[in-house]
């Protein structure tokens, strides 16, 4: 987008060109380390208030007429980031550079929206409450798998991912308080509101992203602690050990930096930690519009038990079959009006923990007793490793050149 | 003054600076070997990355992410509590029996600190990044993580004892100047910097202050606070959670501690021939503080296994029935029993008392507890609350890159000693001359009133 066409864009929004003019160069200023915050802040606060009034959505009116179409979901002040990056003189920057640098002048603008944290926000205090943002989220109906692992093959594939480390899990258990000899869950990181794993970070490299909720690793920042590891009470941490399976030559930016410009996507590169991002690359339409809202495991899942959304929308894919399964299943209460509504048992995966998952599974919940067993499909015959320490202890023995993990 | 030794004189003092023998070079030899071995596993670590160790992930992965780098990390800043424990008793309580080798703890709290620091650089995957990731994270982390709160402390602790180093120094290098080597004058005329005989006052009344400081922030604040709190405060894993775990670590933490001074001064006083500058009677006190120190790690145990298998949650009954059932954990309680044991019979039966056997078991507890450290890092994350995972638990034994970082970090503190007993007198002049506190009012009344407790 050249500054032409920026112009005629802020003009068909029927607010000040002029200013919006003025404010994208002085953010790139901003970038570039020529011009402070707080003067930047100063120099345009009056008159945005004259010109939008105090309201900060109406400013994120001015973003959505930027962007030429209107971001319906996420109250994303980053959505900006490209577009101003696009601004920036792009010779002999890297799309990672260049992201990041308009990621930096879009943080500058969130800041006179009000809402300046959001970039960096860093976990532990993010709240989740706000039903107005998107909450990206799963159900899981555990009565309609089958363990044929399809969701693991395709996680694996998606994300390049090196043996054993299954960001995607599914087990197959044998429980004494259930009837069926074999009982499936199907463990995805589970996105917590409440998530120990940001709240540990000693550096920020894991953190909520604000406006949708999902939890993050930054590569670019993770020290490799593994402190995200051990507090996660669900074990869904993979770190890479060795070097990943899958170079970095074969992987394009697309799937590997997000709207922000941080490097947060695919698998993570060597002495940093990784697991599910919930496809952070689908959700920003970095693999096409059309997948926004689609998950690489949903996508693969033919039994339809992996139900992807946002869990702040009634009426989100998640939400609808959740409803449309209790509807199916009401219970009758002619007789004993106090009996819960429906026959469902569903739950999230160790609650009492105080996570505040963000995915929610239909069927029932392993016992204390549940062990592990062998499942219908094995992990081998699809080419995925379960015990990745069997992998990791031939990469201590080899010495140079089989240390891939 | 409970042990005099007012008669040795001050040719005995320096001594390590003014001689060298054989034994002093193979010493050398022997501490940069175990530096070489270590630094040519790590090179492999540097090239390969942490593939090389033992650790691998929990859950689905069969391992344990955290394992023997940890637990010698926590090891080593207990060790480091020694400094304060002795510049506690001497400055601030009067207790002049340990005078001269008050100094040698506070050179271990910066050797052991220093340790603790290499643990963490060789545990993370990018070290390089761990200055350009921590420091522009710390005004906003350090609200949150556990990590950034041991990082702040332990950084406090060390700038803290080094200051307190460095100002009690430039009393002995002033008075000792003529006899101290001439070749080393530019580091004598950096530590002296300005110094003048009326600054003495000062400076004796500054370093209570920091005595003061240090006593309630390394004791409750980092062993007794952010250090176990690395644990405690998870909601993840069965056999870390808990009050106890305060107490519990500070034990262990003070119980290794004077361990750890016992072997360094006599490792001393046998290479310098220092019995009359470090007497029995030093060690004899010291064997009292580990039976002490001993009998409360012990106790602290008790209550954990109580409450861990009498009629606790299941997780922390299974954790806590594993833990019990673990040879490993009953050589190291065994061998701080036996050290307790061993210094209570001292105390009753004076004639017992041997200094080869004190360092012996003072070995003993060191082991002891490394083993502890490691065992509760290590099987704290083999029983997680959820245990699905037929890779849960884990299994971990440490690899030969990990075993030699151990080597390497003693050889790192021989060196260190080695180096700095030929720069700096390693007990202070005061030990041998003079009263430090008889000018200074606010230590006056209480030395003298505990001075009589510190009567042995």
């Amino acid at each position: 987008m050249d500054d032409e066409e920026m112009r005629r864009l802020l003009e068909q929004s029927g607010y000040d060109a002029d200013l919006g003019m003025r404010m994208a160069e002085d953010a790139q200023r901003v970038a570039a380390g020529e011009l402070s915050e707080t003067k930047f802040y100063g120099r345009y606060h009056e008159e945005l208030l004259a010109e939008f009034g105090q309201d900060d959505r109406e400013f994120n009116e001015l973003r959505d007429d930027l962007d030429g179409e209107v971001v319906t979901e996420a109250d994303d002040p980053d959505g900006l980031a490209d577009r101003l990056a696009s601004l920036a003189d792009t010779e002999g920057l890297s799309r990672r550079e260049l992201m990041a640098k308009g990621g930096a002048a879009a943080m500058a603008l969130g800041v006179l929206a009000g809402s300046g944290g959001s970039a960096t926000s860093v976990g532990g205090d993010s709240g989740g409450d706000d039903d107005d943002r998107t909450r990206w989220g799963m159900v899981i109906n555990l009565n309609n798998c089958d363990g044929c692992l399809a969701c693991m093959v395709a996680c694996d594939q998606e994300h390049n991912l090196s043996r054993g480390s299954n960001w995607m899990y599914v087990f197959t258990y044998e429980d004494d308080y259930q009837e069926d000899d074999q009982n499936f869950l199907v463990r995805t990181c589970q996105h917590c509101t409440d998530s120990p794993c940001t709240k540990v970070c000693p550096v920020g490299a894991r953190h909520t992203r604000d406006e949708d909720g999902l939890v993050l690793t930054d590569y670019d920042i993770c020290i490799g602690c593994r402190y995200c590891e051990v507090s996660c009470p669900y074990g869904v941490n993979y770190f890479q050990w060795g070097e990943p399976d899958v170079p970095e030559s074969e992987i394009n930016d697309e799937h590997q930096i997000d709207s922000r410009g941080r490097w947060v996507g695919s698998r993570p590169p060597e002495g940093v930690m990784g697991k599910c991002t919930f496809c952070v690359d689908r959700q920003d339409g970095q693999m096409g519009e059309e997948k926004i809202g689609t998950t690489a495991c949903e996508e693969a899942c033919s039994m339809d038990a992996i139900h992807f959304g946002d869990m702040n929308d009634p009426e989100s894919p998640p939400n609808q079959h959740l409803s449309a399964y209790f509807d199916d299943n009401e219970n009758d209460r002619s007789e004993w009006e106090n009996r819960s509504e429906h026959t469902v048992s569903s739950f999230k995966l160790l609650e009492e923990r105080g996570t505040d998952p963000n995915v929610t599974f239909v069927g029932n919940e392993p016992s204390q007793h549940a062990r592990q067993v062998e499942g219908p499909v094995t992990y081998e015959s699809v080419g995925l490793v379960d015990n990745r320490k069997e992998v990791l202890d031939n990469g201590a023995m080899a010495s140079a050149g089989g240390d891939d993990a | 003054m409970s042990v005099d030794t007012s008669g040795v004189d001050r040719e005995t003092l320096l001594r390590p600076i003014h001689t060298r023998t054989s034994r002093y070079t193979i010493a050398v030899a022997a501490a940069l070997v175990a530096i070489g071995v270590w630094l040519f596993f790590y090179y492999q670590q540097l090239e390969h990355g942490l593939i090389v160790t033992n650790l691998a992930d929990w859950g689905s992965g069969g391992g344990v992410p955290w394992g023997l780098y940890i637990g010698a990390f926590i090891w080593w800043v207990g060790i480091a509590h020694g400094g304060i424990i002795l510049s506690a008793a001497v400055r601030l309580l009067g207790m002049d029996t340990y005078q001269p080798v008050a100094r040698i703890a506070e050179l271990l709290t910066i050797a052991a600190l220093s340790c603790a620091g290499l643990f963490i650089l060789i545990h993370v995957g990018r070290p390089d990044r761990l200055v350009t990731s921590v420091l522009p994270a710390w005004p906003t982390r350090v609200q949150w993580s556990p990590l950034m709160w041991d990082v702040t402390v332990i950084t406090a602790y060390f700038v803290l004892t080094g200051v307190y180093l460095l100002l009690t120094i430039r009393y002995d290098l002033h008075r000792l100047r003529a006899q101290l080597p001439d070749r080393l004058e530019p580091v004598y005329a950096a530590l002296t910097v300005g110094y003048s005989e009326r600054e003495d006052q000062v400076i004796e009344r500054m370093v209570w202050w920091i005595a003061f400081a240090i006593i309630i922030m390394a004791p409750l604040l980092l062993h007794g606070g952010v250090i176990p709190w690395l644990f405690a405060l998870l909601p993840s894993m069965a056999g870390w959670h808990g009050g106890v775990q305060g107490p519990s670590f500070l034990s262990i933490a003070l119980t290794s501690a004077v361990s750890g001074i016992i072997i360094v001064a006599a490792a001393f006083r046998y290479a310098y021939g220092w019995e009359e500058l470090i007497p029995d009677a030093v060690f004899r006190g010291l064997a009292k503080w580990l039976g002490f120190f001993s009998l409360l790690f012990v106790w602290l145990q008790l209550q954990q296994v109580i409450t861990g298998i009498f009629a606790a949650p299941t997780t922390l009954q299974h954790a806590t029935e594993v833990k019990i059932a673990t040879p490993l954990y009953w050589v190291a309680i065994g061998l701080v029993i036996l050290a307790m044991v061993y210094a209570f019979a001292t105390a009753l039966k004076p004639s017992l008392f041997s200094l080869p056997a004190l360092v012996g078991l003072s070995i003993g507890v060191l082991v002891g507890t490394l083993v502890e450290k490691v065992l509760f890092v290590v099987e704290g994350l083999m029983h997680a609350h959820f245990d699905l995972y037929s890779g849960v638990p884990g299994a971990y034994t440490p690899s030969a890159v990990e075993l030699s970082a151990l080597v390497g970090a003693i050889g790192i503190v021989a060196l260190f000693f080695l180096t700095v007993s030929k720069v700096i007198p390693v007990v202070e002049l005061h030990a041998i001359e003079g009263d430090h506190g008889s000018s200074v009012d606010a230590t006056t009344a209480t030395a003298e009133t505990s001075n009589t407790g510190g009567e042995r």
